[in-house]
This record gives C-alpha cells, structure tokens and sequence, in this order.
C-alpha cells in the first residue's frame, strides 16, 4: 500500500510529499525524499530518518516504523 | 444654502429608535457581529475624516482624472517595456492579489454599511465600498492593456478564478476575511490589522520603490489607492476601542489571529518584491528594515494605544520576519512554473546584499541558491527543468502556503489528529488558530489532499494545467529563460 508521507530533508526550505509503499525501509524513504530534494540539496550518501523526535532504524520497513499516511519525517544528512 | 455644520450630522449620522422591531432583529448578532451591544454603547462611534458624500465624490472625481491623465501619459505597453524584467514580475505578482481582493472587500463593506451598529460606522463603510469597487477597477483596466504584449498580465484578473496553489492560499484568507466576517471581525482584521497595519504602508513603501525606479504608472496608482485605505482604515480603531472596552479577550484573539494571517501572505507578496524582484542598485531597504520602521513600531504603539498585548507569538513572528519569505522565495524559484510570474536568481552581487541584510539567518539559505546555480550550470541554458522541481510539495492546512516554517534551521511543522483526520501546520500559530475553530477549517482540502483525493493531478505538468497554467503564462527564470 502506497503511504504519503511529508518529508522534510535537513537544509531544505520546504516540506515536500514523498510516497512510499509500506513495505519499503526507512533507507529507502531517505533516499527518495533527498532525491525530491535534489533540485535545492544535494543528497546526501549516508542520512538517517527521524520520526516524532526519535531517530528510526534504516532496515525497519515503512509500516514496522509505524508510520502512517500525512505523517512528518525529517531526514537528516550524515557527515562523511 | 446652509453652512456645512448644519446638515453634516443629519447626512452622516442618524440614528433612531425603532418601533416595531427590536435592536436585536435590526442587528442580529449571527451578522452584526459579537459582543452585541446595545446602541448606546455605540453611540459616541467616531473616525477622524467625517466625510460626506458628496465631498467624497469631488476628491475621488479628481483623482480619477489624475490617475487616467498618468495612465494616458505613461501607461501604454511601450512603457511597460522599458522596465526591468524583475520589477515587471513584481507588478504581476501585484496586479494579481490585489484587484479581486479589493472586490471581495466590497462585500465586507457592504455587510458593515448594513450591519455596523452606528450610523456614522455604516456611512463610512459605504464610502469604503466605493473605494474598494475603485481599487479593483483600477488595476484590472492598467493591467488590461499589457495583456496583449504578456499573457502573464492576464492573471490580474484570472488568478482568484484558478485551483492556482497561491490563489488557494490567498482565497482562503480573503474569502474569510472579506466575505465571511461579520463588521465587528471585519474592522478589527481588515480595516485595523490589515490596513492599518500591512497595506497603507505597504502601499507607501511600494510607491516609493516605483518612483525610484521610474514606474510613474504604478506609482499613481499605488499612491491613490492608498489615500483611499488611510481613509476607511479608520473604521478599525473606532469599532476596537468599543470592543476593548467591552470584551478585551475577544478583541486581543481577533488581532493576534489576524496579524498572523495577514503577516504570512504579505510577507511573501512583498517581501519578494522588495528583497528580490527590486533591481539591485534600487533597493534602499531590505524587506525587514522595512517591517521594523513601518509596521512593527507603529502596530505595537496602536495596541499599546488600546491596551492590548503583542501577540502571544511575537517571538515567532520576530524570527519569521528574518527568514520565511526567504524559504517561501527559493521554494517558489525552484517550482517556479507553478507561478504566473518569472523569479530571478540571486546574482553573486545580491546574495551578498541579503547576507548583510540578514546576517543572522542567510548562511542557511545561501547554499539552497549555490546548489541551484549549480545545476543550471550542469543543465545549461536551455534545460529550465533541471533546475526545477518535479514532485509535489506539502501545503500548511491553515495558511494553504507551502511548508516553509523554519526549515532550514528549526523546522517548526506541526502535525495534529483531529476528528479521524491528520492535519499539518507550517507552525504553531497556524496550528493554534486551526484548534481555535476546526469546524471552519477542517474540511478545506490543501493541493495534497487534493491529489490524494483524486481531485488534482500528481505529475507536474499536469498539475501546472489544473494550476491554470500553460507555456507561455507559467513562471520561468528572468534570465536564464529561452523565450
């Protein structure tokens, strides 16, 4: 199931919607809302998800994170 | 003939006592507006210009003939023409707020020519009438001629008629502001707030820039509607000082709801206009130089005036005035084909203007603007879409702008459950004037929840259509453009 999502990449100006199936990882979820962002920040290799103030495991898939749709995702870039 | 003492009370203010239907039938509260009181309390209701109708319609006579004498001398598209491409796109982002707005104001008068509680409220609100039928007319007649030679003029009188993202935002303030209020909310938001507080100054601010920059036609045209706005503005303090007197609490929720509104789209409509689309060598003040001399000092001395309190957010808003309409700009460049009107990059030159405009905030919004020119390096001049963005963007369910509060730095989103549904917020005060009234709000759908709804198109190009938007209207890089 396809589950919308707002995404807010570290550095960015503004919120963009990122659609995921629930089945995906939360690395993937990172990977597709820094490429909707690509235009404004360069993405970054490593990022890390982070949910209602708590930091979420890359390998926990969308629906095991317990994200639902219109929920607020901040992805935040790693140094390397 | 009789001296104009003698008959200005009778043409201006009359009331009188009814005898087979009672105040509370004459006025109604669900229209007239809360607190109701009875008219004695109303009674002594004042504003500084007392004007009679038939002095309003010599000097609004005489500046009708001034503003088609410019327009005859200065208003023709071959004048148009010389100006710079960016002051251009200023005017049509202008020209598109501004005259369907005004007419919407109409209604908001008309509604207080009826419903206002004194006689002399109602006369001045019927002059207020007049003013806004002028102000819409106005524009969309200058505006009119320059559709030949620039389908984005068009929008001076299309964009409240779009499904465009910021004619949603824009109509869901005004349709609430000017046509939904009753008097009592209409003059504390619009004549006080709005008037007294954004657009007179606004108008002066803007006036000035276009005489600088040689802009007679816009200059006139500003500068006349702008002493119709002092005028009718005084509605607001007149029918405050009643509703401070009375209730307090209620006056003090209305302004600081309505100073939060009205300061999000002004922000972007003019702080877009004077930080980026004001050629460099023009610019005088910034955007916030100018909030600080002309709105912040005098809107804390009116509420000071009323004993009211600056609004419980003034923290926030002080930080918003150094960075939203920063964030709002590069977002809207970077999707600028949803808009009607071209956006420039800054050059090197003006990026180091806003660094030390805004020392404090522009080193988080720099390298958005590296990054872009760095992809319309890597495109080239003729691929506009690489420095583009293609996927759709979240939307604020309050303010219907896009999700720009604070990101970069502190994002301040705010996300709720309410009644079964998931709503979000570009900030706390968005956020708290939703809770303060669900019931108005919560059915409105922002573009997500149109395009989740099947309601609006997902894939750009399509979207730019449901926008209202083609090829040759759509928004593109001043510069960089092929046209």
């Amino acid at each position: 199931m396809l589950v919308p999502l707002y995404g807010f990449v570290a550095g960015d100006t503004l919120g963009v919607l990122v659609l995921v199936h629930d089945h995906e990882t939360i690395a993937e979820l990172a990977a597709r809302a820094q490429q909707a962002a690509t235009v404004r920040v360069a993405p970054r290799a490593r990022a890390y998800v982070v949910v209602r103030g708590a930091r979420v495991e890359p390998w926990l898939s969308v629906s095991a994170a317990g994200l639902t749709a219109l929920d607020r995702v901040d992805i935040i870039g790693e140094e390397a | 003939m009789l001296p104009r003492e003698a008959w200005f009370d009778l043409s201006r203010k009359l009331d009188w006592s009814y005898s087979y239907a009672s105040e509370r039938e004459v006025f109604p509260e669900l229209i007239s507006g809360t607190p109701w009181l009875e008219h004695a309390e109303w009674q002594d209701w004042n504003e500084p210009y007392r004007t009679t109708y038939g002095e309003y319609v010599t000097n609004q006579a005489a500046k009708e003939v001034a503003v088609h004498a410019v327009r005859a001398a200065v208003g023709r598209i071959e004048d148009f023409q010389q100006h710079d491409r960016r002051w251009l796109s200023a005017l049509k982002l202008h020209a598109a707020t501004l005259p369907l707005a005004e007419f919407a104001a109409v209604i908001g008068n008309l509604r207080a020519a009826r419903f206002g509680r004194d006689s002399a409220w109602r006369t001045t609100a019927t002059l207020g009438a007049l003013d806004e039928l002028r102000h819409t007319q106005i524009p969309l007649l200058v505006m009119h001629e320059l559709v030949r030679w620039d389908p984005q003029f068009d929008w001076t009188h299309r964009f409240y008629h779009s499904e465009n993202w910021v004619a949603i935002a824009a109509r869901h303030l005004m349709d609430e502001m000017l046509l939904l209020a009753d008097p009592i909310e209409f003059a504390l938001a619009t004549n006080f707030v709005f008037e007294t507080g954004f657009t007179n100054l606004q108008f002066i601010g803007l006036s000035t820039i276009a005489h600088d920059l040689g802009d007679r036609m816009f200059e006139t045209m500003v500068k006349s509607i702008q002493t119709d706005e002092a005028r009718h503005a005084q509605i607001g303090p007149a029918v405050l000082k009643t509703i401070v007197a009375h209730d307090r609490a209620y006056a003090q929720r209305l302004v600081d709801k309505w100073f939060w509104r009205n300061w999000q789209l002004f922000s972007v409509v003019t702080g877009f206009s004077m930080d980026y689309l004001t050629p460099l060598d023009q610019r005088k003040v910034s955007f916030k130089e100018f909030m600080y001399e002309w709105v912040l000092d005098q809107f804390a001395r009116s509420l000071a005036e009323f004993g009211l309190a600056k609004p419980w957010y003034w923290t926030q808003f002080l930080a918003s005035i150094e960075s939203y309409h920063h964030a709002v700009y590069a977002s809207a460049y970077s999707y600028r084909a949803t808009v009607w009107f071209d956006l420039a990059l800054p050059s090197a030159a003006e990026r180091a203007w806003l660094r030390d405009k805004y020392p404090d905030t522009w080193d988080a919004i720099d390298p958005i603007w590296e990054r872009l020119a760095q992809r319309w390096s890597e495109g080239g001049p003729q691929l506009e879409w690489y420095a583009h963005g293609t996927t759709p963007v979240g939307f604020c369910n309050l303010c219907q702008l896009v999700l720009c509060g604070g990101s970069p730095g502190p994002n301040t989103a705010q996300v709720i459950d309410h009644d079964g549904a998931r709503y979000i917020f570009c900030s706390e005060p968005c956020r708290r004037i939703f809770e303060q009234e669900p019931a108005r709000y919560a059915s409105h759908r922002d573009v997500v929840k149109r395009i989740l709804a099947g309601e609006a198109p997902a894939n750009m190009l399509e979207l730019l259509r449901h926008f209202g938007l083609t090829q040759d209207m759509w928004g593109k890089d001043v510069d960089r453009a092929v046209r």
